[in-house]
């Protein structure tokens, strides 16, 4: 298929997200919006596919679609400012299509099961097809503002999304804060657009990366295209060169905005209020990987500037086993995920900030398939326990759920870094990445080793908590107490209901339950079609979806490592695999993250299965550190404290400003001199005729006696 | 007719204008009595309409005494235009008293 | 043609106070209105059809004399800049008068009679090219919107209108004696009388520093309050809470806009080494406004107040642009979308709110909440208008903000630079913060509908046990809000024809001062190798000069063609 038609890939959706509003508008309409929304996705994906040998052979290539921004571009194309809306594709741009549409395609199908019937139906799909739309668009746009758009647009998408029980004060809040994190992270980002700009003279790809591969060494100059020379040189000016190093680390603020890292993380497990399928395919899967695919993408930039890369990878490793503690001692199942899927973005900037990006990559494509299914199971558990989250409210579902319970296993499996799962291999080829690095790295060596000892704690733990709340959850004696409230929002069932918020929802699958009293019925599966058979595919992916991905194909690191080394991520350095112990680092590597998993899922066994009294008593021996992490540091606490509320403060403190001081010297010039020479002059003005009369007598002769004295 | 002029001198008849202006003025601010005040305005306006009769005269200019015969046409016209004005007045307050009338004390 | 644009309103208003018996009903004179100013917009798309796009100036000039002797007269010329404004006039108009069906009160024919004077006196503002005749509609505009406050505006009209009316005609006072300067001025170099825009360029730019500085301070004073530029923007939220609907909207959408097309127009050109000289500190006060009044929008109770106070955080941006003197226009450029896209978009969002005030007699954001519940069509057109004020990509919003942004980054670092635009850019936190916190107590959030006095109701249904539910938007009002919308996103996807035909015009009003600050740093550049020894290249200089520095500047391209 011409490569061309891949410019619609965003396109369609965006049609159908107008579609699904104008079904928002007719009762009747509303369900067809989940068809048309997961076709919509699942023909990017088919486009995708077929397009895919043309679109991987060779460099990359522009597929322009219309103009969108221009200022000063001259009849040929170029110079001057330009942003247009085309595509940029090339191996990595597949890789990412792949992903959004792939795993969107999954998710959305689930999600049209477990959205059915619920009153936003039709606005839900509208928003997943927008973020679609918007997610396309960022991964395939060809310069950095479609990329900016596409990154602004999921954070709207997001927001409408986390906000879709916009009855619930929390969740509105919770989208609010989303969007506003978001937006700080945006401002850095616009930021580094406007440094690239200034510095290269351009925003586009296919200036601005040759540009920076040549200033990096990686390419030729000779090589150059007359438009990125043009961009090498501007750049290369000798009072541009700090400028070029600045634009990476602004840009990676962006980055940190989006992929939740340390210290923009905090709105990522408040996100959690949207509906389980928004939480797998945007708040883990997709739109939270943009910052990897961004870092992946400008990869020669940021390997120009000495500081962007390192920092990248401290963040990561720092974020990575900052949220992994907290995930330790959250009760709330999501909340353990959404920490987890901070964790693990931390590994992937890890990862990308050590130069492996195509363990950036493959992580991020094993997370999309685990993470995804983790959420999407925890969703069931949700849906089925009537909006219960709390894991000390339930236990032993597994004869109640046995496949959602056999699929979480298996998300949980990949997620710890069992020996021969997905996750496994990804995980470990970062690890390992951080171990060459300090070895091949001189002076930052220690800083290296840190963080991949940091990388190791964090797959301990993160096997842990990952096994805490599938034991919790599943095994052990079968208890439960169902939730008060259902998950949907409240569906008044004729248009004359009251508008009220109370209305009660009912369960989900009509067919067998009874709909009126929601927490009184038993946990139950979910069925097959249109919600388990996604979930099997995802599990697929998490548990031998390596296979697939990292071992068929000529190159090293298989299919992913021939298409990150085939586009602008690929390094400029090659990794030499260091040695420990006589070893290959990455032999070593595997066996040590693969002996830490099984540690701690035996651990988790016994603290959460086997044995909860024991988990119970080393719990409360540690319980000022059980209530730290319980309260996630107080981050929140504190950047309410430090930024939030003197930031109000001084709202107030500027509004009455503006009212008593910069409008009272206003209202003050225009009332004084009525107020005081006014009031003076109003003592004359008697109201009488006579008055007057002699007044103008009086004044009259004056004048003449002045005339009089002057004449003569 | 130079001759008449001559055994009066101007300042004869710039005196009645003043002394015809000046009644007029302590009339128009003594009085009460709406239309004694219209009427001592009338006073002022002849005193003036004979000093300009008079320069005109003096000055062999015309443009004077057509200039008074202009005053006196609009003097006249606002003469009916007043005392309707002030029959309107008295309508409202059934008095002449100009006293009745300081809506326009500050 | 273009005088048909002035003539057409003030006929339509003359016919309205006509003493016919069929403009007493409501129906009938609002009809008549929207008649009227369809056709204007109808008879603006015929001229923005016959208009030169690719003309790098004013074209199509005409006039009619009026006081030769002060070669006055009443001359009209259009370039890109002004058509664009000239259509986002024509393009309100209709929609707020669409809007007023049900807005307005006792006395609608007076209400439309003051409305289509007001469109004939914007529209006129914008043709001018003559000073003199732009002073007056600049002035005039004030006339009509003084009583569509004063008479139809809320509790505290009065005190609005009376404010509104003295604080910009004070300004515009100091304008005026700028202008008058500039006129004389001309006169003292040999020439005769004369207040055509084009003379007084040349003239004007031939003024001592000194001289510059003045006509900008002059010029400033007037534009800056009406623009509003802080800290003299504080007539703005209290002429909004107060004005009716449509006088917001038109307030919003067109009349701030006179400000700054003023400052585009008249200030940067004719005062180019003032503009060089002070434009960072111009550029500090938008900034500082950007940041103030975007703070003060968060703490407010009232709906509208916080659009209001919003439209001089967004100005700010616009003004920064202005200023910002990049060699490739786009500050420049993008200001004057901005000026478009903040018409479109917050006159959008004072229609939204006018339609809640019109249900709910009340705009405190305390007394209502999760409207979305009630009114979903609503509160999609409020979502969707909010977004593109927040400055979301791919709404009409971003592009002028970015824009501008873009342009100061790369401004000269003799006029603003790289700072300007990174303070400025938390501007765009703020924005979201303010205004997802309305969507949050507004649109959002549990429902909570403000006691309603059945009486402004009588017409919508009031179903029995759970108190008032407001009927969400008809016909009318969709239609009122969805050219807005389209409009919205037309200029925010496909904005690329419309930058192109703003390029040169504005290249040529930025020129004299770009040209200034260059020479500037090469002046600057030519002392530092006057006083190091070892050559510098001066492509590469030391100093750090905006992007493309070495190319042509546009301006020239332009002219050559």
């Amino acid at each position: 298929m011409p490569i061309e038609v891949l410019k619609f890939v965003p396109w369609i959706p965006l049609l159908a997200a107008v579609f699904c509003c104008l079904c928002c508008m007719r009762k009747p309409l509303r369900p067809l919006a989940g068809p048309i929304c997961v076709l919509s996705i699942f023909t990017g994906f088919v486009i995708a596919v077929l397009t895919y040998t043309e679109a991987v052979a060779g460099p990359a290539q522009v597929v322009t679609f219309f103009k969108w921004i221009g200022v000063g571009v001259d009849a040929q194309g170029n110079g001057g400012f330009q942003a247009d809306f085309a595509y940029y594709i090339d191996s990595l741009t597949m890789v990412m299509l792949f992903v959004v549409t792939g795993i969107g395609s999954l998710v959305a199908l689930y999600a049209t099961g477990y959205m059915k019937g619920d009153r936003g139906f039709a606005r839900f799909f509208g928003g997943v097809s927008l973020f679609i739309f918007a997610m396309t668009s960022m991964v395939m746009g060809d310069n950095l503002i479609v990329l900016y758009l596409g990154w602004e647009m999921v954070g709207l998408a997001s927001y409408l999304l986390i906000g879709f029980y916009y009855s619930k004060p929390s969740a509105v809040a919770a989208a609010k804060k989303a969007f506003i994190v978001n937006r700080i992270g945006d401002l850095g980002f616009a930021l580094g657009i406007f440094t690239v700009y200034m510095t290269f003279g351009s925003v586009r790809y296919a200036e601005i990366i040759p540009a920076a591969q040549a200033m990096i060494g990686k390419v030729d100059v000779a090589t150059l295209s007359a438009s990125a020379l043009a961009a090498y040189q501007q750049a290369t000016l000798p009072h541009h060169t700090a400028w070029v190093m600045a634009a990476p680390l602004l840009l990676m603020l962006g980055a940190i905005g989006k992929s939740a890292q340390i210290p923009l993380y905090v709105w990522l497990p408040d996100a959690m209020e949207g509906p389980s399928p928004v939480s797998a395919l945007i708040h883990a899967a997709t739109m939270v990987t943009s910052g990897v695919y961004m870092i992946s993408r400008l990869l020669p930039l940021f390997e120009y500037s000495p500081y962007a890369l390192p920092t990248v990878a401290t963040i990561g490793g720092v974020t990575a086993i900052f949220a992994g503690t907290i995930a330790l001692c959250q009760y709330d199942i999501k909340r353990v995920f959404a920490f987890s899927t901070v964790s693990q973005l931390g590994y992937m900037f890890l990862g990308v900030g050590v130069l492996s990006s195509v363990g950036g990559m493959w992580h991020l494509i094993s997370h999309a398939f685990f993470k995804g299914l983790l959420f999407l199971t925890a969703g069931s558990v949700m849906h089925a326990m009537a909006g219960q989250l709390d894991l000390r409210k339930m236990s032993g579902l597994r004869h109640k759920m046995p496949v959602t319970c056999w699929l979480m296993f298996a998300a949980c499996l990949s997620l710890a870094g069992v020996p021969l799962t997905s996750g496994f291999f990804s995980k470990d080829l970062i690890i390992a990445a951080v171990f060459d690095r300090a070895q091949m790295e001189g002076t930052w060596a220690t800083g290296y080793y840190l963080l991949g000892i940091a990388a190791l704690v964090t797959a301990f733990i993160t096997a842990s908590y990952g096994f805490r709340v599938w034991f919790r959850v599943f095994m052990g004696p079968e208890q439960y107490e169902m939730g008060h409230e259902d998950h949907g929002a409240p569906e008044p069932e004729s248009p004359d209901h009251s508008a009220e918020d109370k209305a009660h929802q009912h369960g989900k699958n009509t067919e067998d339950h009874d709909t009126h009293h929601g927490h009184h019925h038993a946990p139950h599966e979910m069925p097959w079609w249109p919600m388990n058979i996604p979930l099997v595919v995802l599990a697929l992916g998490a548990t031998v979806g390596w296979i697939v991905v990292g071992f068929i194909g000529s190159h090293k690191y298989g299919w992913i490592g021939s298409m990150v080394y085939g586009s602008s991520a690929k390094p400029s350095v090659s990794i030499k695999h260091g040695t420990m112990l006589g070893l290959d680092v990455h032999y070593v590597m595997m066996a040590v993250s693969g002996l830490l998993a099984i540690g701690a899922i035996a651990l988790a066994a016994y603290l959460h299965w086997l044995n909860r009294d024991a988990g119970a008593r080393l719990a409360a021996r540690f319980v000022g550190v059980v209530k730290l992490l319980s309260a996630k540091y107080y981050v929140d606490e504190i950047y309410d404290a430090v930024i939030v509320k003197p930031l109000r403060l001084k709202a107030q403190l500027f509004f009455v400003i503006d009212q008593l001081i910069l409008d009272g010297l206003v209202q003050l010039v225009g009332w004084l001199p009525g107020n005081t020479l006014g009031r003076a002059a109003q003592k004359t003005q008697t109201g009488r005729l006579q008055g007057y009369g002699l007044g103008m007598a009086a004044g009259l002769a004056i004048l003449a006696v002045l005339i009089f004295i002057v004449v003569n | 007719m130079p001759e008449a002029l001559s055994t009066f001198a101007l300042s004869h008849y710039l005196l009645v204008g003043a002394v015809l202006f000046v009644l007029g003025l302590i009339g128009f601010v003594t009085r009460r009595n709406l239309i004694i005040m219209f009427l001592c305005t009338e006073m002022m306006f002849q005193g003036i309409a004979i000093s300009l009769v008079a320069f005109s005269r003096f000055h062999s200019n015309d443009t004077g005494q057509t200039f008074v015969i202009f005053v006196l046409t609009i003097a006249a016209a606002e003469a009916a235009l007043a005392l309707g004005l002030v029959v309107l007045l008295f309508r409202r307050k059934r008095t002449l008293d100009a006293q009745a009338w300081a809506a326009m004390r500050g | 043609m273009i005088p048909l644009l002035v003539i057409l309103p003030l006929l339509s208003a003359a016919v309205m106070l006509a003493p016919v018996k069929w403009f007493d009903d409501r129906r009938n004179a609002w009809s008549f209105a929207l008649l009227s100013t369809v056709f204007t917009f109808i008879a603006s798309l015929l001229l923005a059809y016959q208009f030169d796009w690719s003309s790098p100036g004013i074209t199509m000039e005409n006039g009619v004399e009026w006081v030769p002797a002060f070669g006055l007269s009443f001359s009209w010329g259009i370039d890109t800049i002004s058509l664009w404004l000239i259509l986002l006039t024509t393009f309100l108009m209709p929609i707020t008068v669409l809007a007023s069906l049900t807005a307005v009160g006792e006395r609608f024919r007076e209400f439309y009679f003051w409305l289509l004077i007001l469109q004939a006196a914007m529209t006129g503002t914008f043709i001018a090219t003559d000073l003199i005749f732009f002073y007056i509609c600049f002035e005039f505009t004030l006339v009509p919107l003084y009583f569509l406050i004063g008479v139809f505006g809320s509790g505290n009209r009065l005190h609005a209108a009376k404010v509104f009316f003295l604080y910009t005609f004070t300004g515009s006072m100091l304008t005026f004696a700028g202008v008058v300067y500039v006129a004389y001025f001309n006169t003292t170099l040999g020439n005769d009388w004369t207040f055509n825009i084009q003379a007084l360029y040349g003239a004007a730019q031939a003024m001592s520093p000194l001289q510059q500085a003045l006509v900008l301070g002059a010029m400033m004073a007037g534009f800056a309050v009406k623009v509003p530029l802080f800290p003299v923007h504080t007539w703005l939220p209290l002429a909004h809470t107060e004005a009716p609907t449509a006088g917001s909207v038109i307030l919003a959408g067109v009349l701030l806009k006179l400000g700054t097309y003023g400052i585009l127009r008249f200030a940067i050109p004719m005062a180019p080494e003032a503009v060089v000289t002070y434009g960072a500190a111009i550029g500090v006060l938008a900034v500082m406004g950007i940041l103030y009044t975007a703070l003060v929008c968060w703490v407010q109770t009232d709906v509208k107040k916080l659009v209001a106070y919003s439209s001089v955080s967004h100005l700010g941006f616009c003004v920064l642009g202005m200023f910002a003197l990049d060699m490739d226009n786009i500050g420049a450029i993008g200001a004057v979308m901005y000026m478009i896209n903040h018409g479109l978009s917050t006159g959008a969002l004072f229609l939204c709110i006018g339609m809640i005030y019109e249900r709910f007699h009340t705009r405190e954001m305390a007394a209502m909440g999760g409207l979305a519940r009630v009114m979903p069509v609503w509160a999609f057109f409020m979502v969707f208008f909010i977004m593109a004020s927040v400055g979301l990509p791919g709404l009409n919003g971003f592009i002028g903000e970015f824009m501008t942004l873009l342009g100061t980054f790369n401004s000269p670092s003799n006029v603003l630079g790289w700072e300007f635009a990174a303070i400025a850019g938390i501007g765009m936190v703020f924005a979201a913060m303010y205004l997802l916190y309305l969507t949050g107590k507004v649109v959002f959030g549990p429902l909570k509908v403000p006691h309603v006095d059945p009486a402004w109701v009588s017409d919508q249904h009031l179903p029995e046990g759970h108190g008032y539910r407001p009927r969400d938007l008809n016909l009318r009002e969709i239609g009122v809000l969805t050219p807005l919308a389209i409009a919205c996103l037309v200029f925010g996807l496909a904005p690329y024809p419309i930058l192109k035909t703003l390029e040169k015009p504005v290249a040529q009003l930025t020129a004299p001062a770009q040209n200034v600050a260059q020479a500037r740093l090469d002046e600057t550049a030519h002392r530092l190798v006057e006083l190091t020894t070892e050559p510098i290249d001066l492509n590469t200089g030391a100093l750090p000069l905006s992007p493309r520095s070495t190319a042509a500047p546009l301006w020239a391209a332009g002219s050559a063609d």
